[in-house]
């Protein structure tokens, strides 16, 4: 009989022997980053050697890693191995100041690899599938790591990538594409587009989504699944820790099981940073375990979740993530782009027709997240064209800032709402948030 | 120069806006005598002519609305049937490119308010054109 699991060892290993393997592998892991300029010295300092790894909760010695770390070290200062170990690198999507750059070695691709197999598989995915992707290929993850995955799993793979959907849809009617990666709100676009063509998505082949990347509700999630006639499960990767591939949900579909013999999971209350009670709310902060270019220890995702607690009935042992419930700081993502308010601060006091108050709104408009930019003129004018010309020009800077297109509207003085003399800068208005 | 002031008021699309500023004119007993309004869904400009254009404007800046004072050319014609075009024909043979007109009738007379490219130029052909400039009414 086929097995459920892709590797039954570990997804179903005991408890107290999966944390026996993570101390394991964060002993290998400290080892490995005793390369890495910017954590020898750091583990110098805090006394953290392989040899002081005595248990997983040894992790709460550990230093934290953020973001801007990454950016601050830029491109390679936090390499653990030399860069003729290193075989290829990905960039993240955000553009605020230096893109970070995450390394992976020969052996960091196959791990990753083999961990998004086991996600694919997890949701029922097997070598017979045919597999389309509608990601980018280039520095976003969710095009090559779906790819290799998709192959190791030994799926036929169409690599069709974003954008194009007439073509998608071809494709899915040609090959007869059994299963899906988009990002939820390309899941109803690319559904519209079926329906222009006179054909009903739920005749199609398609039986499986894998979406992620952008924040969605259960609502949407059953949605896309009314409209396609498919089963879509809820993907989390991100590229500081390998890209897709870190946690997926199982057919259960109540919460995604976060490959712990990969990552040490930790919720922490993101003032404190001290450990919330097991189910309750807080930042998800994860420690690569089997990573060699670019280990990570207690990176700050800044991202809020919960673990679920109690077994789930698929018999995996690795805990489970509840749908995200927004960030720890300010950024937004918005059709799986990330985006901070500053970036568009910055390109809006560029412009001296502009007063300093703005107001970003995000909100559900169909199937697309929009976001539209209040943005408050200065002083009045008799110049209707100007004023036009203007709306365009900001639209056209914060594209190539933020690499969506926003809808602008200029405002006159006391419009942008208040709130205790200091200017609310986002409101998202999406209903999963 | 011969000109006469116009106020602009920026309007973003938002309900009451209008209403608003009209109230506030009328509450403080200033006429509006004319007006316009230019319009994208987004954003538009009101273009008024009253009774007081200083204290108007002052007012209504003060109320937090974004008000521009500025010069357009008022030409007065007889309100006779092709009278407008006529005034207008004698404009553009001299060469004036009009951005906006609108019009209204005062005294007995049709006040065509008009923003030229050029005040200069079109003040000079309306002058060889005969046509009569207003600098404001008492």
């Amino acid at each position: 009989m086929e097995s459920k699991f892709w590797n039954e060892e570990i997804e179903t290993m005991p408890r107290k022997q999966l944390e026996q393997l993570q101390a394991e592998r964060l002993r290998k892991t400290v080892e490995i980053a005793m390369g890495s300029k910017f954590y020898a010295p750091k583990f110098k300092e805090l006394g953290i050697t392989p040899e002081s790894i005595k248990s997983v909760e040894d992790i709460k010695r550990f230093p934290f890693t953020t973001k801007n770390d990454l950016r601050a070290t830029y491109p390679f200062g936090i390499a653990s191995v030399g860069l003729d170990k290193v075989v290829r690198l990905h960039s993240s999507s955000g553009t605020t100041g230096n893109p970070t750059v995450i390394l992976h070695t020969k052996k960091d691709l196959d791990e990753w690899a083999d961990a998004m197999a086991r996600s694919m598989y997890c949701i029922g995915l097997r070598s017979t599938d045919i597999i389309q992707n509608t990601s980018g290929y280039g520095m976003f993850t969710g095009g090559l790591g779906i790819q290799y995955a998709a192959e190791r799993l030994g799926a036929l793979t169409v690599p069709a990538g974003a954008g194009n959907s007439k073509r998608h849809v071809k494709f899915i009617t040609d090959f007869g594409t059994t299963a899906l990666h988009c990002i939820p709100s390309y899941a109803t676009r690319l559904a519209a587009a079926f329906e222009e063509e006179g054909i009903n998505p739920r005749d199609t082949t398609v039986k499986t989504l894998i979406i992620g990347a952008e924040p969605h509700s259960e609502a949407q999630r059953r949605r896309i699944e009314e409209i396609w006639g498919a089963k879509a499960y809820n993907n989390f990767g991100m590229s500081e820790m390998c890209g897709p591939g870190v946690a997926i949900e199982c057919q259960e579909q109540n919460g995604m099981h976060i490959w712990e013999d990969n990552y040490i999971v930790e919720i922490l209350d993101p003032e404190t940073l001290e450990p919330v009670p097991e189910g309750e709310l807080g930042e998800l902060v994860l420690t690569t375990l089997n990573r060699e270019a670019m280990p990570l220890f207690r990176y700050r995702t800044r991202d809020l979740t919960r673990i679920i607690p109690g077994d789930c009935p698929c018999g995996r042992t690795h805990r489970r993530l509840d749908r995200f419930q927004g960030r720890s700081d300010d950024m937004m993502i918005i059709k799986g782009v990330n985006t901070y308010p500053i970036q568009i601060e910055k390109i809006l006091m560029q412009f001296p027709e502009l007063a300093s108050d703005y107001l970003i709104t995000i909100e559900t408009i169909g199937d697309n997240d929009e976001m539209t930019i209040e943005a408050e003129l200065k002083q009045a004018t008799d110049d209707f064209a100007m004023l036009q010309n203007l709306t365009r020009e900001i639209t056209r800077r914060l594209k190539d800032e933020i690499l969506l297109t926003p809808k602008v509207k200029l405002v006159g003085k006391g419009v942008i709402p208040q709130s205790d003399g200091k200017a609310k800068r986002v409101v998202d208005l999406r209903q999963n948030h | 120069m011969k000109t006469i002031k116009q106020i602009s008021i920026f309007l973003e699309n938002q309900q009451g806006k209008l209403g608003d500023i009209l109230t506030a004119l009328k509450n403080d007993n200033i006429e509006i005598q004319a007006a316009s309004v230019a319009d994208t869904t987004e954003f538009g400009i009101l273009r008024l002519i009253t009774s007081d254009q200083t204290k108007a404007a002052g007012l209504l800046s003060a109320k937090g609305h974004l008000v521009s004072l500025n010069e357009v050319m008022a030409i007065q014609v007889d309100p006779t049937t092709g009278a407008f075009a006529d005034a207008v024909d004698a404009l553009t043979a001299g060469g004036v490119s009009i951005s906006y007109l609108y019009t209204f009738h005062k005294d007995g007379k049709l006040v065509l308010i008009i923003r030229p490219a050029s005040l200069e130029k079109a003040e000079e052909v309306a002058a060889e054109s005969g046509l009569t400039l207003v600098q404001g009414w008492e």
